[in-house]
């Protein structure tokens, strides 16, 4: 099989009704796949593990960015791990854009790639207001457009070993997208865009993120470096 | 002495006797049981001579001592909301590496991995 350097981490809050289908579609490709059961109880770790990938289970929820922290720290550990990608449990997101992610990350020697629902032409427009609050809080944040982002809250990303080794998300909740850009602009990574779509179907909605937590974000932004780490 | 003096400054008695029983010895609280001695002085002097706070608002520009103590206690309060919350954010992110800790120690491997 291909790819036995990638590991894809995927963070997990109570999924239980779609994890094992993500988990073994993610399986069909990729050999390596760590699911962060990030303190569902309905069985959400049960299941990945039951559709093959390896479970870490926060003992209590703490949110996605520190989910996906657990994540990248379990799969960078393990021997023979070169390449990472996060991928949302709600199936959201399309496998063969990771693949386009993960072939863009070797061809054009960038150390991590995120996905862009901007790019033009784009099949997938998200609904009107998100796209407005989403393009505003790309336009707004000093870090996003110092890497000419177009889209700072996709939850799909590619990065290699440098950049797993040097990540540090600190934002347990939504915030750690952000965050992400910032450690890039800190650290010197070399990011690019590619475009991918996002399949907002009924389900991904319903466990979407509340618009109104795109206050708590910019909040989290500000303060974000004033804290000792 | 009025009688609402007197509760005053036995609430705030009380509040010195709280400070200095505590027994956190790093050095810090240290100041901390310093700049709280001096606010019981203060406040004790306050309570006894409400006047005096009246001239030293003058000073600065404000009518009464009493106004002038309300923006101190607004501007102490946004401090301590924000040291608290920050505070908390600290808690977090301790709490988190802790949970972290024990989620990779009993990490499950499937079966053909």
């Amino acid at each position: 099989m291909r790819y036995q350097d990638v590991w894809i981490v995927v963070p997990a809050y109570k999924e239980a009704s779609v994890i094992g289908d993500v988990i073994s579609d993610i399986r069909s490709v990729f050999d390596h796949v760590v699911c962060v059961d990030d303190g569902s109880k309905d069985g959400t770790g049960d299941l990945a593990l039951r559709a093959g990938a390896h479970v870490v289970s926060h003992p209590v929820n703490l949110g996605q960015g520190a989910a996906i922290q657990t994540g990248v720290e379990y799969a960078r550990s393990q021997p023979g791990a070169q390449v990472f990608a996060t991928f949302d449990a709600d199936g959201q997101h399309r496998l063969k854009d990771v693949i386009a992610m993960i072939d863009r990350l070797s061809t054009d020697d960038v150390d991590m790639v995120v996905g862009t629902r901007f790019a033009e032409p784009s099949a997938s427009k998200p609904p009107l207001l998100k796209r407005i609050i989403l393009r505003a809080a790309a336009l707004l944040s000093p870090n996003s457009r110092q890497l000419r982002l177009t889209d700072a809250h996709n939850g799909l990303r590619v990065f290699n070993k440098k950049v797993a080794d040097g990540l540090n998300i600190t934002m347990n909740g939504m915030s750690h997208a952000s965050e992400f850009i910032a450690l890039a602009v800190e650290n010197g990574w070399r990011v690019a865009e590619e475009p991918v779509e996002i399949l907002y179907t009924d389900y991904s909605k319903s466990k979407g993120q509340p618009l109104l937590n795109g206050v708590n974000i910019i909040f989290d932004g500000l303060l974000r470096g004033r804290l000792s780490r | 002495m009025n009688w609402i003096q007197a509760l005053l400054i036995l609430a705030i008695v009380a509040l010195l006797v709280y400070l200095l029983r505590s027994r956190t010895s790093a050095r810090t609280k240290a100041w901390v049981k310093v700049g709280g001695v001096l606010f019981v002085i203060a406040a004790v002097y306050a309570v006894l001579r409400p006047d005096d706070t009246t001239v030293v608002a003058n000073w600065l520009g404000v009518d009464r001592g009493a106004d002038l103590i309300g923006y101190v206690l607004i501007i102490a309060f946004v401090f301590t909301t924000l040291s608290t919350y920050m505070r908390f954010k600290d808690l977090e992110l301790r709490y988190a590496r802790l949970a972290r800790a024990v989620a990779l120690q009993g990490a499950r491997v499937p079966d053909d991995g």
